[in-house]
């Protein structure tokens, strides 16, 4: 009888959480699709500027959102794509290749570094701004630090999903290609870096979103509230979630607040398509790895 | 230890044994095993019949805490190699010694990246050579006729029967000269079962082969010599 209750207790107990952590995602996410959709226009993203004069590079956006999702997509492209081999040859090594007291002296290393939290790798990129200022003169705060101490931040959950998803490899099929006659290498390249990707894809979707979002890490290194479209690495940049942020602690009247929903809404659709990219590169992959003759 | 090695010997073991950690598994174990014939290997579990064929591939070197003592010899194109030499590399060691496991383990791609899968491991890129060699080596399964229509369909959707002999094909396309064999047929119904005897038969003139098996009545059938572990 006790048994029984203690059944049907951790069942309903995991469906109410399960039910309860998706209410909460609808909640949230139509929430800001309610105030933030009738914000939305054309004048939101590219202000007084004629659309056609903002895509020939021919006239600066002064007042729209079109320069914060310019800098948040160079940001999430240049970041994620600086960390992603880094990250991967470190969980192959971690996988495949490292072995004893060396092993868990990195491992320990990534998980000191995936705890810091953002605000200390801010600082971070911060103090490597202002020490590289010291010997370039035109170095400050720019897009490339931002971009680097967001990989630096994002690198510990690349580093770990790779690993997990090749140690997870069921040995029956690690042992397959070795059987057959394969190096090392050539079961890393063709069998077991292949058979993760659904797993390693999954971290890096983690990380776009992570530098999608991240408010603390740019805003001590570069990021301001109006910069233009960033000409170069070397210039300061405005981002989406930095506008939010800025807008909902300053805004002077209800329509500057319904902006920043409307910046919101932006910032989803923007993740929405970057994780889409990731996930149809990830199936064109294993298409072109395994089954194209 | 003998000293004159007998010309139609194939594989021979001296005062072999073997641990995982303490646990001892082979001790001083030392037999031969005549070429072109099919040498069965029989005994209760956990007798370390599957580390014995191990040994010839040398792919227990991989698992944490395993040790072998003594020496095994293969005569790999009419030449005695000590295979625990430094001199082996261990990729061509295992292009000659084919392996076969128990389930059948073909990778997640289509039939005929499967076979040609250790053709591209060995850097054979023609594209007709590579093409007969696939042909060849699924007739030589009793393959072709079932497959030659959906040979870029996923490997995984053929049936049980069907994807061992695929393992079987796969680990021919190399012409090894040694095949072993981890109850190849224990997973599989009668039917495909008695396909695969029929199969390893057809090719024991070409391919020395160790097969571990429980079904005595297999034994009975197929095999030309009997090794007993207990």
């Amino acid at each position: 009888m006790r048994a029984r209750f203690t059944e049907i207790f951790v069942t309903s107990f995991t469906w109410v959480s399960g039910l309860l952590f998706l209410s909460a995602a609808f909640t949230v996410i139509g929430f800001l699709l309610v105030k933030g959709i009738p914000a939305l226009s054309v004048s939101l993203l590219f202000g007084e500027t004629a659309p056609v004069d903002v895509f020939l590079l021919r006239r600066q956006v002064l007042t729209g959102l079109f320069p914060a999702i310019a800098g948040t997509c160079l940001l999430v492209i240049l970041a994620v794509g600086m960390a992603t081999p880094v990250g991967l040859a470190a969980g192959i090594y971690l996988a495949e290749y490292g072995r004893g007291s060396l092993k868990n002296f990195f491992s320990l290393f990534y998980d000191i570094l995936a705890g810091v939290p953002s605000i200390v790798i801010g600082l971070f990129g911060f103090s490597i701004a202002i020490i590289l200022h010291r010997y370039v003169n035109d170095i400050y705060p720019c897009l490339l630090i931002s971009a680097l101490a967001l990989a630096l931040l994002v690198l510990p959950y690349l580093i770990r999903t790779t690993q997990f998803a090749m140690e997870s490899i069921p040995s029956k099929i690690r042992l397959t290609a070795p059987a057959l006659g394969a190096t090392k290498l050539q079961n890393i390249v063709y069998v077991l870096f292949p058979r993760s990707l659904p797993g390693i894809s999954s971290g890096i979707i983690l990380a776009i979103g992570r530098c999608a979002e991240d408010t603390a890490v740019i805003m001590l290194t570069g990021v301001v509230a109006s910069a233009g479209i960033p000409g170069s690495l070397l210039s300061a940049y405005e981002a989406l979630p930095f506008y939010i942020y800025y807008i909902s602690s300053q805004y002077r009247d209800a329509a500057e607040l319904q902006t920043g929903y409307g910046a919101a809404v932006i910032l989803l659709v923007i993740c929405a398509c970057l994780f889409l990219v990731a996930f149809y590169l990830k199936n064109r992959l294993i298409e072109r790895m395994f089954y194209s003759r | 230890m003998k000293e004159i090695i007998s010309s139609n010997i194939k594989i021979k073991t001296v005062n072999l044994s073997f641990n995982y950690g303490r646990l001892s598994v082979l001790k001083d174990i030392s037999v031969e095993f005549p070429e072109c014939s099919i040498s069965a290997i029989v005994g209760p579990s956990g007798k370390g019949k599957s580390t014995f064929l191990m040994i010839f591939n040398r792919l227990w070197e991989t698992i944490p805490g395993a040790r072998m003592e003594g020496e095994a010899f293969i005569r790999l194109k009419n030449k005695w190699i000590n295979i625990y030499d430094r001199s082996v590399s261990l990729p061509d060691l295992r292009r000659s010694v084919g392996t076969v496991f128990q389930t059948p383990n073909p990778l997640p791609m289509s039939i005929f990246k499967n076979i040609s899968f250790p053709l591209k491991l060995s850097g054979v890129k023609e594209k007709q050579i590579v093409d007969k060699k696939v042909e060849s080596a699924l007739k030589q399964a009793f393959l072709w006729e079932e497959v030659k229509d959906r040979l870029n369909e996923d490997a995984r959707s053929l049936s049980g029967g069907q994807q061992q002999r695929l393992c079987i094909a796969r680990s021919l396309i190399l012409d090894p000269e040694i095949l072993l064999l981890d109850e190849p047929t224990s997973f599989l119904d009668a039917e495909s079962g008695r396909i695969i005897e029929d199969l390893l038969l057809s090719i024991k003139e070409r391919c020395t082969i160790l097969l571990i098996s429980h079904y005595m009545d297999q034994i009975r059938r197929i095999a030309d010599q009997v090794e007993t572990f207990e």
